[in-house]
């Protein structure tokens, strides 16, 4: 068992977590202005090619990861553009995003590295390691909050501003009634699309962010198709995370979890079935999370009489 | 049902907005396939090659010979299935993107069924691993159906989750407990006997007998939809799930029979694959077959004759690919951002023509307005 349960395991599940959790939160800013937005998956996909594409070419983390700005922006862009301009299904367009994220980066990874599979190398630079010198020789938390890679920081923060942002903030609150009630946002003398634009520019951001935390935090390699449904995953945790960053945050550690426990237990069970334990996961706590909410409304049902 | 009901269902029918194939939409449909063409060439271009030749090459590989012909056939039968399990689904209500999942355990029990069963008569193995099909894949649409009519889960999210899930279990099935002891098979379940696999209808090509079970089961649904009771029910849940209700459909087990329906077509799917082309399970027995042939559905507005001629244009695209990659050298991954344009801009075109409408509207008021102008200066 201890070889299982220890410290490895806290450390695995915050860097496969990280993703998700940086994922989800792009997710959930586009999910409170209204727009499901399932091409999080090959947003995650497109920032993951583009992170090492501009930390090989610059040969520095730094550019790899304003290249990924740059096409976060644009891809929330072209979403939104999609799905609020044109009024097309934003299922369709998700979907669409996907096919194109997928032929888009495998097509560059041989026109450019004329590679096929996977592209790592010397030149990439992989983001820093951030070490915390008061806290690193604190036994057990150490090991755990120090020594991550800047990603995972910057996820933390970002739980927290993003939740700042949404809630205590004058835009956010205009960013959540866009979703909710945007008659009455314009009746206020706002426009609704300026808030779905921003939301959904933060969501290409936050969600090439992601990838490129796959890319260059995790591995220092690109390898075909590596988002592997976990944009999908990050869905699911902003709907059974209602939304709410801390919430949604939870969720998404949940999913690292289950994937850092399986990876440890390879040795014991067979890969695939550690490989599909997270997925078996998710859908099981989407169902208990809606009973749960159900059995909670009928207690205050009860209450009120 | 009486007939004043039916009236108000076509009076409902009559406010709606027609959601058919247009002549204006086929127009569009057109200036997409262009324009995204178009955008191959341009990164053809970009990359150094000919996009003439290219493409030369690609439609070359998909009809310039029988057996490329077969193979485009084939994919096209695929596509249409695939779309045809969306369609059944989305008109009901309900969305079923698990697809591949159950197409995947459809092609595992057809599989595994077929093979145990060597010895017995041709035609029994072929019906036990229908049967066998139908239910893996049924069973599984069942599930996130059952769990979004009663619970309201949200279908869309459960069966991608369940894709993935299923893929790894079918994968592991192939590599673990059900692994043939045949040699040079790396993962694959026990091959089935040669007497009970399709036979080819053009030699070496992956078009098949297989191709009449895939007709039969597309009369039976086109039917089942236009037809029967069960259809019409199908049709007003699909389009106004509440007025459904309030004329007494009962809305929820309809939902739910046509996500089974649409999970039982996609088992079908996997078991013409293994019983036409692989003879056995294979972990990379589709490669999002299902995916492509939803948004085909979805693009041609679920109208059969769409979705076929749209199935086999794509058919083109995807089996045209690999020729274009052996011969021009370039990698056959740009037709599928090709495909993906064409996605785009069909999802995009009822705003796109709005927008064009009203701008040309507002300028054509503006002319008159100015003409007026002039008049009353004279």
């Amino acid at each position: 068992m201890s070889e299982i349960f220890n410290i490895q395991l806290v450390q695995t599940t915050l860097r496969t977590a990280t993703p998700v959790v940086l994922c989800a939160l792009g997710c959930l800013m586009s999910e409170q202005v209204g727009i499901m937005n399932i091409g999080v998956d090959g947003m995650m996909l497109m920032g993951a090619f583009f992170a090492v594409l501009g930390s090989y070419l610059f040969g520095s983390w730094v550019m790899g990861l304003a290249l990924v700005m740059v096409v976060g922006v644009l891809l929330g862009l072209f979403y939104y553009v999609f799905s609020v301009k044109f009024k097309s299904d934003e299922f369709i367009i998700g979907v669409a995003l996907n096919i194109l994220a997928g032929g888009l980066t495998v097509f560059l990874l041989r026109t450019l590295f004329g590679v096929k599979g996977s592209f790592s190398g010397p030149g990439i630079v992989p983001l820093p390691t951030i070490h915390i010198p008061w806290l690193e020789n604190v036994p057990v938390l150490g090991p755990i909050l120090s020594g991550n890679t800047l990603l995972v920081y910057v996820s933390w923060l970002l739980v927290l501003v993003s939740w700042l942002f949404l809630y205590k903030t004058p835009l956010g609150f205009h960013l959540r009634a866009s979703g909710e009630a945007p008659e009455a946002l314009r009746a206020s003398g706002r426009s609704p699309e300026k808030m779905k634009r921003l939301a959904s520019v933060l969501c290409g951001v936050l969600a090439t962010l992601s990838g490129a935390h796959l890319s260059l935090g995790y591995l220092t390699m690109f390898s075909e198709n590596m988002s592997a449904s976990r944009g999908y995953v990050a869905v699911a945790c902003v709907i059974f995370g209602g939304s709410n960053p801390p919430r949604v945050f939870l969720a998404a550690l949940l999913f690292g979890f289950i994937d850092a426990l399986g990876m440890r237990l390879q040795k014991y069970i067979p890969s695939d079935v550690t490989s599909m334990a997270p997925y078996v996961v998710t859908v099981v706590m989407m169902v208990i999370v809606v009973l749960f909410r159900r059995s909670r409304l009928a207690a205050h049902a009860k209450k009120l009489g | 049902m009486n007939t004043g009901f039916v009236q108000s269902v076509r009076a409902l029918f009559a406010l709606k907005p027609k959601q058919k194939l247009t002549t204006q939409y086929l127009f569009s449909l057109l200036i997409a396939v262009t324009l995204a063409f178009l955008v191959g060439a341009g990164l053809m271009l970009l990359c150094g090659y000919d996009p003439i030749t290219c493409y030369a090459a690609m439609f070359k590989g998909a009809l310039g010979k029988p057996r490329a012909m077969g193979n485009t056939l084939a994919k096209t039968v695929t596509l249409c299935l695939t779309g045809l399990a969306m369609s059944v689904a989305a008109k009901a209500g309900i969305f079923n993107v698990g697809g591949e999942g159950q197409l995947f355990l459809g092609a595992l029990a057809a599989a595994v069924v077929g093979a145990r069963m060597d010895g017995a008569a041709g035609w029994l193995i072929v019906l036990c691993s229908l049967l066998a099909a139908m239910a893996a894949g049924g069973a599984y649409a069942w599930v996130p159906g059952a769990l979004k009519v009663k619970l309201k889960v949200n279908e869309v999210v459960t069966t991608i989750l369940l894709n993935s899930a299923a893929i790894y279990f079918c994968s592991y099935m192939a590599n673990g407990p059900l692994k043939t002891a045949d040699r040079g098979i790396a993962t694959g379940t026990d091959s089935i006997a040669s007497y009970a696999v399709f036979t080819p209808l053009i030699p070496l090509s992956n078009l098949t007998t297989g191709v009449f079970y895939a007709a039969g089961i597309a009369l039976f649904v086109w039917y089942l939809m236009t037809r029967s009771t069960v259809g019409f029910e199908m049709k007003i849940t699909g389009t106004n799930a509440r007025f459904a209700r309030y004329g007494g459909i009962r809305a929820d087990r309809l939902a739910l029979w046509g996500m089974t329906l649409s999970g039982m077509i996609c088992g079908i799917v996997g078991m013409l694959e293994v019983f036409g082309l692989h003879h056995r399970f294979i972990t990379t027995i589709s490669s999002g077959f299902y995916f492509d042939g939803m948004l085909v559905a979805m693009i041609m507005r679920y109208q059969p004759v769409g979705v076929i001629l749209m199935s086999f244009f794509f058919a083109i695209l995807n089996i045209g690919g690999s020729a274009m990659e052996l011969s021009a050298g370039i990698s056959s991954e740009v037709l599928l951002i090709v495909q993906s344009v064409i996605i785009f801009f069909m999802a995009a075109e009822g705003g796109i023509s709005e927008m064009v409408r009203t701008r040309s509207a507002a300028r054509r008021l503006r002319r008159a307005a100015r003409k007026a102008e002039k008049e009353a200066a004279v």
